[in-house]
């Protein structure tokens, strides 16, 4: 009999981008990248566990900015061409390797790694790998759950209480077209939580979902199990912590598995290292460089001079981790279980895109983590959310802490003297989307379609990511014109309508280029 | 206590202060001024920065090339032209005072205020707006229904002339807030331009109420707490867990430490880093076929070829060997190369 349950939890999220308006549009790579270093590598993991019988539990967010990404035509096609161009690129670099074996195996590794994903996407999957993830749910191996819209930061939202309703049942409804039911879970954008927000939950039917460590360690009256145990809001909506250890195996920039040196170099890419003629073809049209995802380097140490990467080494120490992650998940549900004397809860949540994209060994990772756990002890038993719910439906009821998992633990890095001008403007228009839904509870035709677009630009302008960049400094040109474009298109939608004269042409145009939940219906914003 | 809200008053001054370019003009000129003010404003709204204080500075710099980048390229539709501003509005035409909580110990607020409203303040107040000290009145209004009167205690904080927004240090968490944006007259009194939401700074430890169906024992709940600090085994003391707390928090735990869009800026100091390649290029008869090292390649249309080889140190080999497509002629040609680093 298990001593606990652990439950895996991966977010996986990018910002609404998706310009059809250029041909080539570098912040869409963000996309192309995911599905080859993270998406496709963990649909090949779950199909790997479950072709040899491994029974496993995992809990994925899709956000609905995501699947409306991978669901798009535009971009599943832009994938294609982006993946032929990458194996052009493989195809060069295995000939121009040819007198150096460490690389050329690397090269070939790339080039077939790179026509199997072409396989998978467009053979396996019809160019819509939401299909997997929907095949792995309904099989009971994977918990897809949703999250707020656009990923908006509910906490700096608290003044409109309308768009937090609109952010949720905006994207609980997406996920009811992409999955073919209600989601039972929601991740919280950056785990931003405020004390009722679990209303907005538990009207959208949603049962449960996730805070920080302190979100619950600070909740009101004291948690009995601390994280180890989820609590119920008053609304009844269920929410788990995060457990801090095993986060910090995988996170950590020093204790972290990551890091290790026999691990790939994420900073060594051909995109960078080699003749700019020659790789001129593969990176940015306007000759700035960037990642190609070729990368033939391991960490090697706190040095400049970088040793060529050996992949069975790494596959050897992705196997001793996933057994040292599985030893500590061991003992510590154990120690958890003498002092609470019921089954701990460990719950591990992580961003996606680090298995893979950035951490190249990690979908490697959790298949052997999962196949151990699975064949070699019985003390710790994966699990979803949802699953322990149904288990131990009784729980102390408890209201959270306002709380996130971004710098600080709070508000701090989407509030902050790079970005907090953004904020009277969203108020606004969120203040003036509210007023339209309200003065229009029945449009039709024409102004129904310029309402939907109005709550589709307000919920494009809310995405924390724009506030995200603008801190962290990487993109913040492209982060401040996106804000600017949705609070504009806003603007002008707002007074279009209110002086009866919209124009058809600029709509069908802004339809188009903003064209993110398909489904939607303004009214979500009352 | 009320000195220690005091001192967090002053340390709240946090906003980017600007010299205020005062004039000494006439209260008549002052409010023509004011006037000719809104009106520019009306007609060419301002870029954000300059109401917005610090965050935007870098748009103000954009780069006329970035800006193309971003635009489409010309399609079928033209928008008119009134639409083609591209800064947002530099205010609403509201009096309001918006706060927001940052964490435990800051708030954040921003406001605006009509002209129309400046004016009628200066009326109540019979003093000119540039004369009026202009103040934040931070309310402690935790667990009350408040009314203006019965906070449980306030402090001021003076703000500049032209700010927009600042971040208030209030100190204490877990208690609710409301601020008032307000004037001191020259003779003391309080005038209200505005008065914000209410909000309330988390709890910045683990909480005194215990629900009796749900009591542990005490050393149980901090072993717990303690697993946060990675006090395995040991439960730490009250002060230890101020301190778990604040180390844990600022910890690079958080997310999107590792997404495509913000990758993390990666530190080298000097480095240097010499390749070499070599390329090797040839023609022949369109319809030849060709080997290099016993390797077919694929000729170009015209018959010529290139081909690019990282060279490293040693003796490379380079048998080129070209057949006619009628396989009566075939000739090899063999280049080689040496190559040493020192």
């Amino acid at each position: 009999m298990e001593k606990g349950y652990l439950s895996i939890v991966l977010h996986s999220h990018l910002p609404y981008v998706r310009h059809p308006e250029y041909e080539d549009f570098m912040e869409e790579d963000w996309l192309y990248e995911a599905i080859t270093e993270t998406y496709i590598p963990l649909i090949n993991v779950y199909n790997g566990l479950i072709r040899d019988g491994v029974d496993f539990r995992i809990t994925m967010t899709i956000t609905p900015s995501l699947c409306s990404m991978l669901a798009d035509p535009l971009l599943q096609d832009r994938y294609i061409k982006h993946l032929d161009t990458l194996i052009e690129l493989s195809n060069k670099e295995v000939e121009r390797t040819r007198w150096e074996p460490a690389f050329n195996n690397l090269a070939l590794m790339y080039q077939s790694k790179f026509n199997e994903t072409r396989h998978i996407f467009i053979e396996t999957y019809k160019k819509n790998i939401l299909t997997a993830f929907r095949e792995f749910q309904d099989m009971g191996k994977l918990e897809i759950i949703t999250c707020n819209a656009t990923h908006g930061f509910l906490p700096l939202m608290e003044t409109c209480p309308k768009s937090v309703r609109a952010q949720v049942e905006v994207g609980a409804n997406n996920y009811e077209k992409h999955f073919g039911r209600r989601p039972r879970g929601i991740w919280l954008a950056e785990c931003g939580y405020y004390p009722g927000v679990d209303r907005y939950l538990k009207d959208a039917g949603i049962k449960f979902f996730f805070v920080d460590t302190h979100g619950i360690l600070h909740a009101s009256p004291r948690p009995k199990y601390g994280v180890y145990a989820p609590i119920y809001c008053k609304s009844g909506v269920a929410a788990f912590g995060r457990d801090f250890d095993s986060s910090k195996q995988v996170w950590s920039a020093i204790e972290g598995y990551p890091g290790d040196y026999n691990y790939r170099e994420f900073y060594r890419d051909v995109g960078f290292d080699l003749d700019f003629e020659y790789i001129k073809p593969y990176i940015h049209k306007d000759g700035i460089r960037m990642n190609t995802g070729i990368k033939y380097y391991r960490i090697t140490g706190r040095t400049d001079h970088k040793e060529p990467y050996n992949p069975d080494w790494a596959r050897e120490r992705a196997a001793s981790h996933a057994g040292n992650f599985m030893f500590n998940r061991e003992r510590q549900a154990e120690y958890l279980f003498d002092i609470m004397k019921k089954k701990p809860i460990i719950v591990a949540p992580y961003d996606a895109e680090l298995y893979g994209h950035w951490w190249y060994e990690g979908p490697m990772f959790l298949d052997y983590l999962f196949r151990k756990l699975h064949y070699d002890q019985k003390t710790v038993r994966p699990i979803t959310p949802s699953e322990y719910l149904a288990q131990n439906p009784t729980n102390q009821v408890a209201t959270p802490s306002m709380s996130s998992w971004g710098y600080k633990g709070y508000c701090e890095h989407w509030l902050d003297g790079s970005n907090d001008w953004i904020y009277r403007h969203l108020h606004k228009a969120s203040e003036r989307m509210t007023e339209l839904a309200d003065s229009y509870p029945n449009a039709d035709g024409l102004l129904r379609r310029a309402l939907n677009q109005a709550l589709r630009e307000l919920l494009l302008a809310q995405s924390s990511d724009w506030a995200f960049i603008m801190k962290t400094g990487t993109v913040v040109q492209y982060a401040v014109k996106r804000t600017k474009d949705h609070i504009l298109r806003f603007t002008r939608l707002y007074e279009d309508i209110k002086s009866n004269r919209i124009d058809e042409g600029w709509l069908a145009d802004i339809e188009w280029k903003d064209n993110i939940f398909p489904e939607i219906d303004y009214r979500a914003h009352t | 206590m009320r000195r220690k809200i005091k001192q967090a008053g002053k340390a709240g001054a946090k906003a980017p202060r600007k010299k205020p370019v005062k004039k000494a003009v006439p209260k008549r000129r002052r409010v023509k001024a004011a006037a000719r003010r809104a009106v520019r404003k009306v007609r060419r709204p301002k870029a954000v920065p300059e109401l917005m204080g610090t965050g935007a500075v870098v748009e103000a710099q954009r780069h006329k090339a970035e800006e193309a980048k971003y635009y489409p390229r010309p399609s079928a539709y033209m928008p008119p032209r009134q639409w083609e501003r591209e800064e947002l509005p530099s205010s609403y035409g509201d009096t309001r005072i918006v706060l927001m909580t940052r964490d435990s110990h800051w708030i954040f607020a921003y406001w605006e205020i009509t002209d129309a409203r400046r004016m009628d303040i200066e009326r109540e107040a019979h003093a000119g707006w540039d004369g009026l000290r202009k103040v934040l009145r931070v309310y402690d209004v935790t667990d009350i229904e408040f009314n203006g009167t019965n906070a449980h205690k306030h402090f001021d904080i003076d703000i500049t002339p032209e700010a927009g927004n600042w971040y208030i240090r209030v100190g204490e968490a877990n208690r609710s807030w409301c601020v008032d944006l307000g004037v001191i007259t020259p003779d003391g009194k309080f005038i209200v331009i505005a008065r914000s939401n209410v909000v309330g700074t988390p709890r910045d430890t683990a909480s005194d109420v215990i629900d009796e169906e749900w009591m542990s024992i005490e050393e149980d709940f901090l072993k717990l707490y303690g697993l946060w600090g990675g006090f395995a085994g040991a439960s730490p003391g009250k002060a230890q867990i101020r301190k778990i707390l604040k180390e844990r928090l600022e910890k690079e735990l958080s997310s999107g430490a590792v997404s495509s869009f913000v990758r993390p800026a990666k530190y080298r100091g000097f480095w240097m880093v010499v390749n070499t390649e070599l390329v090797l290029y040839g023609a022949t008869e369109p319809d030849a076929s060709v080997t290099v090292q016993g390797r077919p390649i694929k000729l170009n249309r015209d018959g010529t070829f290139s081909l690019r080889f990282a060279l490293p140190d040693g003796e490379q080999v380079i048998p080129v060997k070209g057949v006619s497509a009628d396989k009566e002629e075939e000739r090899t040609i063999t280049p080689i190369v040496k190559k040493y680093t020192k």
